[in-house]
């Protein structure tokens, strides 16, 4: 090698170096928290097309087994988060209610819409609480709440069953998971698994589902995800054979007695203004011109609202 | 003049508007678990095949809240309109495997109930050993537990599902 070849031997290798160090900053970053390069690659690769990314996401995808989000859980692991939450449900809003007629009767009309949603190829789990708050939610994984309170204010079947649909939308949507996507716990964890819960990851485990509890219990979702299950519920009920429009009768029915309502916990609290969505929901009923000769079921509906 | 061009001119909007609301789709999807196909517009008429989601038919015809659909070995029937969907739904896994329509009224007619996922995940009864391990880190009182496993362990057939429409007169039901 002369003078010459080894002074641009030396310059090439001065950039390489130069490169290396300006990535390592935020290659440690990301090695750091995978699951955000994971997230960053999609962004800068959508389609893949990259041999180079690709290699590279291949590399950070051999850091342990990594689910890139909380929605891409299989549906064990979702399961298990939905288990730990109802537990704490069932801490916050009070136990099941006694009677097995009707809690029956809820689990029939939940398993019946479900039949139309677009994922229901899980099992659901409907379970009526004894409370005096307005609420229903949807814990992911189909373990769905609705408290007496809102039942024993609803007049037919038709408007429990728009409410069970907008929670199984919820379930469809994963919308409670896209609230946790970002939690520590899922760094390096591609499955939920008792091993991964041990130590300090069982804590990471016990603050994800405190933080679910937050979003579900107390602040609620997106605005935008409450639109979506509004409207994917109302669909279901349609498809299977409701009036629609039992949805807009609830929340009509929520908007009057909302000044005097309990509201923290509550749908008052944790959903999007009542009258803003009376409005998207009115709107979109001009989807279905036979809404008004679809079944609505008082007469059942109300022989079992009375053993609450 | 003028009167008979106007006349003319909402004569044509009518017809149009009239047009449309026929206007059926060429085409639609299973979108709906337990899908059945019958051999005429009312539930109580014989099944001919229970359809996976994702299933394609060819429409024929639209009445009473019934699509008459096409198959593709020439065969035909009635669908419910809330069983299918003008969009095209995701094919599920039997819906894959099955093929040709031909191939999943061979499998599918008769007493057909789909094995999937959700039929083993529901046989899975009590708590997780996840959120056994979380109760127990957290020191959760029994009686939470045990309602939970309650609630798990209840399950409603689809039998059920299916009488329980009859009775509410709901969906394909509706007289």
């Amino acid at each position: 090698m002369n003078e010459k070849q080894k002074t641009c031997h030396d310059t090439d290798m001065d950039r390489t170096r130069r490169n290396l160090l300006k990535l390592a900053g935020p290659f440690a970053l990301l090695l750091a928290c995978p699951a955000y390069a994971l997230d960053l690659f999609k962004i800068l690769d959508p389609k893949g097309g990259s041999k180079d990314i690709q290699r590279a996401k291949n590399i950070f995808e051999g850091v342990g087994s990594i689910a890139a989000s909380a929605t891409d859980l299989d549906y064990k692991s979702e399961f298990a988060i939905g288990e730990s939450l109802a537990l704490e449900g069932f801490q916050r809003y009070g136990l099941p209610a006694k009677n097995q007629t009707v809690q029956k009767y809820v689990n029939t009309i939940g398993n019946a819409v479900v039949r139309n949603s677009m994922r229901s190829d899980i099992p659901y789990y409907f379970v009526v609480v004894e409370n005096n708050i307005y609420n229903a939610f949807a814990c992911p994984g189909g373990i769905i709440f609705v408290s007496s309170a809102l039942l024993k204010s609803m007049n037919n079947e038709a408007e429990l069953a728009c409410v069970l649909a907008h929670e199984v939308a919820h379930v469809g949507h994963k919308h409670a998971l896209q609230s946790i996507k970002r939690a520590k716990f899922f760094e390096g964890v591609g499955k939920i698994s008792t091993a991964n819960m041990q130590g300090e990851k069982g804590k990471k485990f016990q603050s994800m589902i405190g933080d679910l509890q937050s979003v579900l219990f107390d602040q609620g979702l997106d605005k935008d995800m409450e639109f979506e299950a509004d409207l994917s519920g109302m669909e279901i009920a349609y498809q299977t054979g409701y009036n629609p429009e039992g949805f807009i009768q609830v929340l009509d029915m929520l908007k009057q007695k909302e000044k005097t309502a309990v509201k923290k916990g509550s749908w008052f609290s944790t959903h999007p203004p009542l009258s803003e969505r009376i409005v998207k929901c009115d709107q979109v009923m001009g989807k279905y011109p036979d809404a008004a000769s679809l079944a609505v079921v008082s007469k059942r509906f109300i022989e079992y609202r009375k053993l609450l | 003049m003028k009167i008979l061009y106007f006349l003319s001119l909402f004569g044509f909007f009518i017809a149009s508007v009239a047009f449309t609301a026929d206007n059926i789709p060429s085409a639609v999807w299973v979108s709906s678990d337990k899908a059945q196909l019958k051999t005429d517009l009312k539930a109580s008429s014989p099944t001919i095949a229970e359809l996976p989601k994702g299933t394609r038919l060819s429409v024929l015809a639209f009445e009473k809240k019934w699509y008459q659909v096409g198959l593709s070995n020439g065969r035909t029937g009635w669908i419910y309109r809330g069983k299918v969907s003008e969009a095209e739904v995701e094919k599920t896994e039997k819906a894959k495997e099955g093929g040709s329509i031909g191939g999943l009224l061979g499998e599918l007619s008769g007493s057909s109930i789909r094995a999937d996922n959700t039929d083993s995940s529901r046989s899975i009864r009590g708590l997780s050993p996840e959120a056994a391990e979380y109760a127990a880190q957290k020191g959760t009182p029994q009686v939470y537990r045990s309602e939970l496993d309650k609630v798990i362990a209840r399950k409603v057939s689809p039998e059920e599902i299916d009488r329980f429409l009859q009775q509410g007169k709901i969906g394909e039901y509706q007289e």
